[in-house]
C-alpha cells in the first residue's frame, strides 16, 4: 500500500467485497495495532496473510513505475528458500486465474423488484457490490460460473448478462471469452474490469499488458455516453488495445490520466463494457448511473 | 473550448490587509491567478490595499492599485480601467463581499462587466443560512438544528426548542466575527446581543452546536462541464467547536473507513452541484457523529479559502490556478498537471505522506485574553510540516512552531484538557505521562482515540529514551527519529547537547531521506522538486546535478505578531532575483499561507521546519553556493551563526556583522564613535541596583527581563512606585546572570525607520519612514508617512550621512534596518537590524526601489559598475504614501488596545494620495476606521496632550462635532470655550463614562494615558469601544492624525492611481 497508514478504522465485515482476502501478502509502512483496535491486523493474520510492515512503500512504488510489475516474494529471512524456485513454481501453475476464484455452481438471488429483470452474472471473481447494484434494478440474480455451458445459461431465461470483475491476465481467459462470443447477440451484456477485458476478447479485440497497471479510487475517466467526466476506482494491470476493436465499436470511456481505453459501447452489437468499477466500493460512486444506462438503452429499449 | 469570447481585461480584487481569518493565504491564490492569467495574454487589474503583499508588486499584474477596498474607490478603478470581467473568489470574504456590493448596486451591469468565479446567487445560497437550509434539505443533507434570529426577542424565543449549547453565527461577517458558543441563557442573552450588532443585515443564525463531533472538510474543484474533483480530504484533530482555523488538522483525513468518506464525497458534489457553482474551488465542512456516524454539513464557502490553500500545498494542487483558468473559460481536462507534466488537472491527488498543520497562537501578546479557542478564530499564523506518518508529521509540526514547547509539568490542571486552548496538546502530552489512559483521554478532551494513541506512542517513546542509557542504541535512535523527534528534543531527553545527537547520527549514518510530494503518490514521474524530508525512507529520491550555481534562501516560519507576510515579500522578491542571476534557487520554509511555499516560486522547494537540524540536512541534500538569511526575518539570522560555524557559506554582511549590530555593548561605542545618541541604559538584578541605576537614566524608563523574546514583560516604567511593583512582579525572572534591562525611555520623539542596501562599493539609501505616533508605541503598531512630514530637512540629510556611514563600519552587505528616534536635531539609536524588515515592502512600493533586488545585488557580490542607472534616490516622489495598521482586539476577548512597547498589531494598509491628508485619510479608510460625519465625541486625555489637541479639537467643534469628557479634561476644555458634557470615570460610580459610550451616544473616543495605574483604570473605556465597534485612539498623534483624515473625508475629493 503506498498510503502509509493502514488499518486505521478497522476491518468491519459490511465491507466486505469476496468470501475471502485473496492477497498473497500484505505489504505497508505503517499498521494500526493499538490496545484499541487491532481488527486489520488479526483479519490478515487470520487469514493467514503474511505481513510486512516499516517497508518503505514509496521506494517500491517507484521501482515498479520504473522497472514495471514483476514477481515477488514474502518469506520470513530464517528460511532456507530458493526465491527463484518458488517463483517459477508459481509461474507454472494453471493461467486462467478466474478459475481459482470463481464459483462452482450457480446461485441464484433474489432482487429488490417484484416483476423484473433477471440477470446472469458471470462470475470471474465478482465483487459483492456488483451484485448489490444488479439487485437493486431486478427481480433475480443468478451467479454462474465462468466456465458454465451457454446452454446452461439460456435456459436460465435471463435479461440481461453482466460479466464480472476477476483476476489476472485476459488472454488465458480462454474458456470464459468463448463463451462471451456465443452470449454476444444473445443477450445484452454488461462487462465490468476483466468483464470488459473478457468482452472486448470476444468481440475480437486483443488486450496488452499495462507497465504498472492503474490501480486507485482517483482516476479520471470520460465517458462519452453520459458525457461527464468523473473519478473512478480502478485495479488491472491489463488494458484493451483500441486498434484491435471492430469499427462498430465506440470506445466510449478513456482514462485521461494514459488515454488506454476505459470502455466500449456498441448498440448494434447490444454491448457495454468499462475497465474500472461503476459499482465502487471502495471508491466514487459517480459511475453507478452506467448501470441504469445499461438497462434503460441496451436491454429495455432493446425489447 | 477554451477562454469565454470578448476577455481581454480581468480585474482581480485582493483581500486587504491580514487580519486573523483572512491572511497571506490570500496572497498566495491571488498570485497564482495572476500569473496564471497572464501567461494566457491576458490584461489583470488588480486592487488590494495591503502594501506587504507579492500581490501588490507591479511586476505581479498589467496595473496595479493600492487603494482602498471599498465600494466607492473600487467603482472608481472600474470606470478607469473598464475590464470586461472581475473575478469574485480569490481575495477571500473581503473581495466576495465587496463583489457583491458591485453587483447589487449596479455598478458591474452598468459598466458591461462580467463577474465571473462565483455569482450573486451562489453567495447567497450559501451565505444567507435560511435558503442554505433549505437548499441541503432538498438533497436530503442534515444540518444542526437551527433558526435564524432577527432580533434579540425572537432569539430567546428560538433558543428554547433548540436547546444548549448552541453556537451563533452572525450572517456575512469573516473569520466568524462576533459568533461564539453559548452554555447557559445568561451567557445566551449576552452573546446574541452582541452577534445581531455584529452581523451587517442583523441577523444571527443559532445553531445546536455539534460539540464533540468530528469534523472534516473537502476542498472541492469543479468545471463549467460539471466535472467535480475533490481535491483533499482534511481531518480536524480538534473535534466540533473550534473553528477550523484553530483546529490542529491532517490530510488526507484519516479516520473515516472508505465507505463513509465516498458518503461524504457524494454528499459534497450535491451540494455544489445545487448551490449552483459554476466554476472554481469551494470548501465544505462536515461533522461526524463519533459512535453513530451520522453526518452533519457545518458549511459551504464557494471560493478559494485558507483550507484551499493548505490544501493546495498539501497535495500539490494549485487550487487558485486552476480557479483562474476554470473561471475564464477553460476545462479540467484542458489544463495539465504542472507537477507531473504528462497528466491533466482533472484527477484526485493521491497523497503518500501525511501533513498536518497547526495554527500558531500569539496570545501572550495580548494581556488579559485567556487562550480559550472557540468558534471564533484566534490564530495569527500556522505551520504545515510532511512526514510519511501522523507522529512524524505532527512532531514536525511543532518543531516548525517555533515556540519553545510548554511545559505542563507543574502546572498540570486536567481541567486544562475538557476544553479547547492553545496549549492543550503539551497538556495531553504531560496527562500521558502521568498515566492516563486513552480512554480516559478520549472522555475528557473529546479527541479521537486514533489520534490520542497516537500521542500516546510518543510518550511512551519518550520514557524509553529517558530510560535509556549510553551507548545509545541507534535502533532506539533511529525510531525515535521516524517518531519525529528532534535532535533538540532528543537532546532534552537524554541530556546531552543537541550537536552531541547530531554527531551520533553522523557517526551512525542516521540521515533523513528527502521525497517528493507529487500529487499521485509516484504513480508518475515529478517534474517539480517539491521536497519533504523523512527518517521512513531508505534511500531518497537524488535529484539531478542541477547545472547552476545553487543558492538556497531561508523563509521566515509561521506568521506571527512581528514576523509577517513582509518577509515572505522579501523571499519571494529575493527568489525572483537570483534567478535573473542565473542561480538555481532552493528554499525551505513551513508556512503553507505563503507564495514562498508555491512549488511555482524557487527551483527547488523544502517544506521543512526553519530550525537549525532541519536547515543542515537541506543544506547537505542542495550543497548551495551561498545560503541566503537575510529575507526571512529573524528566523534566519538566529541560524546564520551556527551555520557559518559549520562553514556553510552565508551570503552577503557576515557573521562578524550580525554579531556585531546585536552585541549592545560593542554596538553602543560604535553609535557614539559615528555621532549616534543612544538610551542611557543599565542591567539590574534587583530593585535595590534598579534604584540606583535610576539616578543616572532618569525617568521615564523602559524595563524587560533579558532572554525573552518578542518584548514579553516590557513596560514603560514612570516612577519609583511603579518600579517597585515592576520588580515585585516579576522578581522570579531576574538574578545576576540574567539581569533586568533597563533603558532611557525616549518619550515624545519622533521615531523613524530606516532601510536601506549596501554593496562593497555602493550603497542605496531605501528611504526614511516617518512614524506619526511619538515613540512609545512599537514601530510595526504605528502609522507612518514616508516623505516625511515633520522631519527637518537637515536632520533627514544627516540620518542618511549617520546610516550610511553605520553600514560602512558595519561591513554590511545587503539589508541594514535601523530604527532611530530625533529631538531637534539629535538622532538617538533604538535598534538595528542587518535583515530585511517589516518596513522593506512598504518603502519599495512607496518609493518604487526595489530594494530586495539591490539587496540581493549586494549579497552575490556585485560592485557598482554593474548597476549602472540602478542606484536611484528614494526622493524623488511624486505623493504621499500612509501606512496604516490593523489591530485583532476585537479577537481576542478581554485584551486592552492601547498601545505600547509590544507590538499587537497583525495588518498594515497603505494609503496613497497627492498629498499627506488625502494618503492618510485612505490609509484609515483601508484599515477599516468608520468615519463619524456627525455626533459626540468621548475624551479623556492626559495632561500634556491637552494643550497639543486644543486646535484640532476646535476644529471638530466648527466641523460640527459635540463632546463629552472626564472632570480634568472637561474642565479644560471649558477654560477654552469648548461646551463639553462632564461624564464621571468608572471609578467615580454610575452613569460613568462606559455607560455613555455602550449606551450608544458616542461616534468617536479619544483616551490617552501613560501611567500604568491609569491604564488599568482606563481599560474599560477601550475595550468597551472594541465590543461596540466605536473608533478610539489612543495616541496623542494619531488623534491629530485621526482628525486631520475626518476633516479631509468630509471634503470626499480624491483620485486613484495605479502603481
Amino acid at each position: 500500500m503506498t498510503a502509509p497508514l493502514q488499518g486505521n478504522y478497522g476491518a468491519d465485515l459490511k465491507f466486505w467485497q469476496s468470501e475471502k482476502i485473496w492477497i498473497k501478502a500484505f505489504i505497508c509502512l505503517e499498521l494500526q495495532n493499538s490496545q484499541r483496535d487491532q481488527q486489520w491486523l488479526k483479519t490478515l493474520t487470520e487469514h493467514k496473510v503474511p505481513i510486512l510492515s516499516g517497508v518503505d512503500t514509496r521506494k517500491l512504488a517507484l521501482r515498479l513505475r520504473r522497472k514495471g510489475v514483476i514477481w515477488g516474494l514474502v518469506a520470513p529471512l530464517s528460511q532456507q528458500i530458493s526465491v527463484r524456485q518458488i517463483i517459477t513454481k508459481e509461474q507454472e501453475k494453471p493461467k486462467d486465474w478466474t478459475k481459482f476464484v470463481s464459483v462452482s455452481e450457480p446461485k441464484e438471488f433474489k432482487g429488490k423488484k417484484r416483476a423484473g429483470l433477471r440477470i446472469v452474472l458471470i462470475d470471474f471473481g465478482f465483487k459483492k457490490n456488483i451484485l448489490e447494484e444488479l439487485l437493486k434494478r431486478s427481480s433475480s440474480v443468478c451467479l454462474f460460473p465462468s466456465n458454465s455451458s451457454f446452454k446452461l445459461i439460456q435456459d436460465w431465461k435471463p435479461s440481461a448478462v453482466v460479466l464480472s470483475n476477476g483476476p489476472g491476465d485476459p488472454k488465458e481467459v480462454r474458456e470464459g471469452t468463448k463463451l462471451v462470443k456465443k452470449l454476444l447477440g444473445f443477450r445484452p451484456i454488461f462487462g465490468i474490469c476483466m468483464g470488459h477485458q473478457i468482452l472486448s476478447q470476444a468481440l475480437g479485440g486483443e488486450t496488452y499488458k499495462l507497465k504498472f497497471g492503474h490501480r486507485g479510487s482517483n482516476h479520471p475517466i470520460q465517458d462519452k455516453l453520459l458525457n461527464r467526466i468523473y473519478i473512478s476506482a480502478q485495479n488491472h494491470g491489463y488494458a484493451v488495445d483500441p486498434k484491435t476493436l471492430p469499427k462498430e465499436i465506440l470506445v466510449s470511456h478513456v482514462n485521461l490520466n494514459d488515454h488506454t481505453v476505459a470502455g466500449i459501447f456498441s448498440k448494434k452489437r447490444k454491448c457495454l463494457s468499462v475497465q474500472f468499477h461503476p459499482e465502487n466500493k471502495p471508491g466514487p460512486t459517480e459511475a453507478t448511473a452506467l448501470f441504469d444506462y445499461f438497462i434503460k438503452n441496451l436491454v429495455k429499449r432493446g425489447r | 473550448m477554451p477562454l469565454i469570447k470578448g476577455l481581454n481585461k480581468i480585474m482581480i480584487i485582493g483581500s486587504g490587509p491580514i487580519v486573523i481569518g483572512q491572511a497571506c493565504e490570500f496572497d498566495y491564490s491571488g498570485v497564482q491567478a495572476c500569473k496564471a492569467l497572464m501567461q494566457l495574454g491576458l490584461e489583470v487589474v488588480l486592487v488590494n490595499s495591503n502594501p506587504a503583499t507579492i500581490m501588490t508588486d507591479p511586476e505581479t499584474a498589467t496595473k496595479v492599485y493600492i487603494e482602498p477596498l471599498k465600494l466607492d474607490y473600487v467603482k472608481k478603478i472600474l470606470e478607469k480601467e473598464r475590464p470586461s470581467a472581475l473575478i469574485s473568489t480569490l481575495g477571500g470574504q473581503t473581495a466576495l463581499n465587496l463583489s457583491v456590493e458591485l453587483e447589487k448596486t449596479g455598478v458591474l451591469s452598468k459598466l458591461g462587466i462580467k463577474l465571473l468565479g462565483a455569482d450573486l446567487k451562489v453567495i447567497q445560497s450559501v451565505e444567507d443560512r435560511e435558503q442554505f437550509v433549505q437548499l441541503l434539505s432538498k438533497l436530503g443533507a442534515r444540518c444542526a438544528p437551527n433558526a435564524m434570529v432577527r432580533n434579540f426577542k425572537q432569539g430567546l424565543k428560538e433558543i428554547e426548542k433548540i436547546g444548549f449549547p448552541v453556537i451563533l453565527r452572525p450572517n456575512y461577517t469573516l473569520g466568524g466575527a462576533g459568533g461564539g458558543v453559548a452554555y447557559s441563557r445568561e451567557d445566551f442573552k449576552i452573546k446574541l446581543a452582541f452577534a445581531l450588532t455584529e452581523s451587517p443585515s442583523s441577523e444571527v443564525l443559532i445553531e445546536k452546536n455539534l460539540l464533540g463531533w468530528k469534523e472534516f472538510e473537502l476542498e472541492i474543484m469543479r468545471d463549467k462541464k460539471g466535472a467535480c474533483v475533490v481535491v483533499c480530504s482534511i481531518e480536524n484533530v480538534d473535534p466540533c467547536g473550534v473553528h477550523t482555523g484553530d483546529s490542529i488538522t491532517v490530510a488526507p483525513q484519516i479516520t473515516l473507513s472508505d465507505q463513509a468518506y465516498q458518503e461524504m464525497r457524494e454528499e459534497a458534489l450535491k451540494i455544489i452541484e445545487e448551490v449552483g457553482l459554476e466554476t472554481g474551488g469551494a470548501n465544505i465542512q462536515f461533522a461526524v457523529h463519533p459512535q453513530t456516524g451520522e453526518r452533519m454539513v457545518i458549511e459551504v464557502n464557494p471560493r478559494v479559502s485558507r483550507s484551499s490553500a493548505l490544501a493546495s500545498k498539501a497535495t500539490g494542487f494549485p487550487i487558485a490556478k486552476i480557479s483562474a483558468l476554470l473561471a475564464v473559460g477553460f476545462t479540467l481536462d484542458e489544463i495539465q498537471n504542472d507537477i507531473t507534466g504528462k497528466t491533466l488537472s482533472c484527477y484526485e491527488p493521491a497523497l503518500d505522506y501525511i501533513v498536518t498543520k497547526i495554527p500558531r497562537f500569539d496570545f501572550e501578546k495580548y494581556p488579559g485574553s485567556e487562550g480559550v479557542l472557540s468558534t471564533q478564530m484566534q490564530s495569527v499564523g500556522e505551520v504545515m510540516a510532511i512526514g510519511r506518518t501522523f507522529k512524524e508529521s505532527f512532531q514536525k509540526a511543532l518543531v516548525s512552531l517555533e515556540k519553545s514547547e510548554v511545559k505542563a509539568g507543574h502546572s498540570f490542571d486536567e481541567k486544562k484538557l475538557t476544553y479547547p486552548n492553545s496549549d492543550r496538546i503539551y497538556y495531553i502530552f504531560e496527562a500521558f505521562r502521568r498515566g492516563y489512559t486513552v480512554e480516559a483521554l478520549s472522555h475528557l478532551t473529546g479527541i479521537d482515540s486514533w489520534f490520542l494513541e497516537q500521542f500516546e506512542d510518543i510518550i511512551k517513546m519518550e520514557k524509553k529514551l529517558l530510560q535509556s542509557a549510553k551507548p545509545w542504541s541507534a535502533n532506539l535512535i533511529h525510531q525515535a527519529k521516524r517518531f519525529g523527534f528532534s535532535d533538540k528534543k532528543l537532546s532534552d531527553l537524554l541530556n546531552v547537547k543537541e550537536k552531541d545527537i547530531y554527531k551520533f547520527r553522523k557517526k551512525t549514518g542516521l540521515f533523513p531521506s528527502f521525497y517528493k510530494v507529487d500529487t499521485c503518490a509516484g504513480e508518475f514521474e515529478s517534474q517539480t522538486p517539491y521536497y519533504y524530508s523523512t527518517y521512513w525512507g531508505q534511500r531518497g529520491e537524488g535529484q539531478k546535478k542541477p547545472k547552476k550555481k545553487t543558492a538556497l534562501l531561508i523563509g521566515s516560519g509561521p506568521n506571527r505578531i512581528g514576523q509577517g507576510i513582509e518577509f515572505d515579500y522579501s523571499c519571494v522578491r529575493g527568489v525572483g532575483e537570483l534567478k535573473k542571476q542565473g542561480y538555481e534557487v532552493a528554499l525551505i520554509n513551513s508556512n503553507p499561507e505563503t507564495v514562498s511555499t508555491d512549488y511555482d516560486t524557487a527551483d527547488q522547494l523544502f517544506f521543512e521546519p526553519v530550525s537549525l537540524e532541519h536547515t543542515r540536512e537541506v543544506l547537505n541534500f542542495v550543497s548551495p553556493y551561498r545560503v541566503i538569511v537575510q529575507l526571512g526575518g529573524q528566523t534566519p539570522i538566529e541560524l546564520a551563526g551556527a551555520l557559518h560555524s559549520e562553514s556553510y557559506k552565508i551570503a552577503g554582511s557576515s557573521v562578524k556583522s550580525i554579531d556585531l549590530a546585536e552585541d549592545r555593548g560593542r554596538f553602543v561605542r560604535v553609535c557614539s564613535r559615528l555621532g549616534f545618541k543612544t538610551p542611557r541604559s543599565a542591567l539590574a538584578e534587583n530593585l535595590e541596583k534598579a534604584l540606583q541605576a535610576v539616578q543616572t537614566i532618569g525617568f521615564p524608563l523602559i524595563v524587560r527581563p533579558s532572554y525573552v523574546l518578542g518584548g514579553r514583560r516590557m513596560e514603560v516604567i514612570q516612577n519609583k512606585e511603579e518600579l517597585k511593583h515592576y520588580f515585585t512582579k516579576y522578581s522570579q525572572f531576574f538574578s545576576k546572570a540574567r539581569p533586568c534591562l533597563i533603558d532611557q525611555y525616549l518619550e515624545s520623539f519622533l521615531e523613524v525607520d530606516v532601510d536601506m542596501v549596501r554593496g562593497q562599493d555602493w550603497a542605496v539609501m531605501g528611504g526614511i519612514l516617518e512614524h506619526i505616533e511619538a515613540t512609545g508605541v512599537h514601530s510595526g503598531d504605528s502609522m507612518a508617512v514616508l516623505p516625511p512630514q515633520r522631519l527637518k530637512k537637515e536632520v533627514g540629510g544627516k540620518i542618511e550621512r549617520l546610516s550610511l556611514a553605520l553600514a560602512e563600519e558595519l561591513k554590511i552587505l545587503g539589508f541594514l534596518n535601523l530604527q532611530l528616534a530625533i529631538r531637534e536635531d539629535e538622532i538617538y539609536m533604538l535598534e538595528a537590524n542587518p535583515r530585511s524588515s517589516r518596513s522593506v515592502p512598504f518603502i519599495s512600493k512607496a518609493t518604487g526601489l526595489p530594494l530586495v533586488d539591490l539587496a540581493i545585488k549586494a549579497m552575490m557580490g556585485q560592485r557598482k559598475k554593474e548597476l549602472a542607472g540602478q542606484l536611484k534616490s528614494w526622493r524623488s516622489l511624486n505623493n504621499v504614501s500612509v501606512k496604516g495598521v490593523v489591530f485583532p482586539f476585537k479577537k481576542i476577548k478581554k485584551t486592552d488596545s492601547i498601545l505600547g512597547p509590544e507590538m499587537k498589531s497583525i495588518g498594515e494598509v497603505m494609503g496613497r494620495g497627492e498629498d499627506y491628508p488625502t494618503a492618510l485619510t485612505k490609509a484609515l479608510v483601508s484599515s477599516d476606521f468608520h468615519f463619524p460625519e456627525k455626533g459626540e465625541i468621548f475624551l479623556s486625555l492626559r495632561d500634556k496632550d491637552k494643550m497639543f489637541l486644543l486646535s484640532h479639537i476646535q476644529d471638530l467643534m466648527k466641523a460640527g462635532y459635540t463632546f463629552s469628557a472626564t472632570e480634568g479634561t472637561a474642565n479644560f476644555l471649558k477654560k477654552h470655550d469648548i461646551p463639553c458634557v462632564y461624564v464621571k470615570k468608572v471609578l467615580q460610580g454610575r452613569p460613568h463614562c462606559v455607560d455613555r459610550i455602550t449606551s450608544g451616544r458616542v461616534v468617536l473616543v479619544f483616551n490617552t494615558t501613560s501611567k500604568n495605574s491609569s491604564i488599568q483604570s482606563s481599560f474599560s473605556i477601550r475595550r468597551s469601544c472594541i465590543d461596540y465597534n466605536i473608533p478610539c485612539l489612543t495616541e496623542a498623534h494619531a488623534i491629530q492624525a485621526f482628525i486631520v483624515a475626518l476633516i479631509e473625508k468630509k471634503k470626499n475629493e480624491w483620485t486613484v492611481t495605479a502603481l
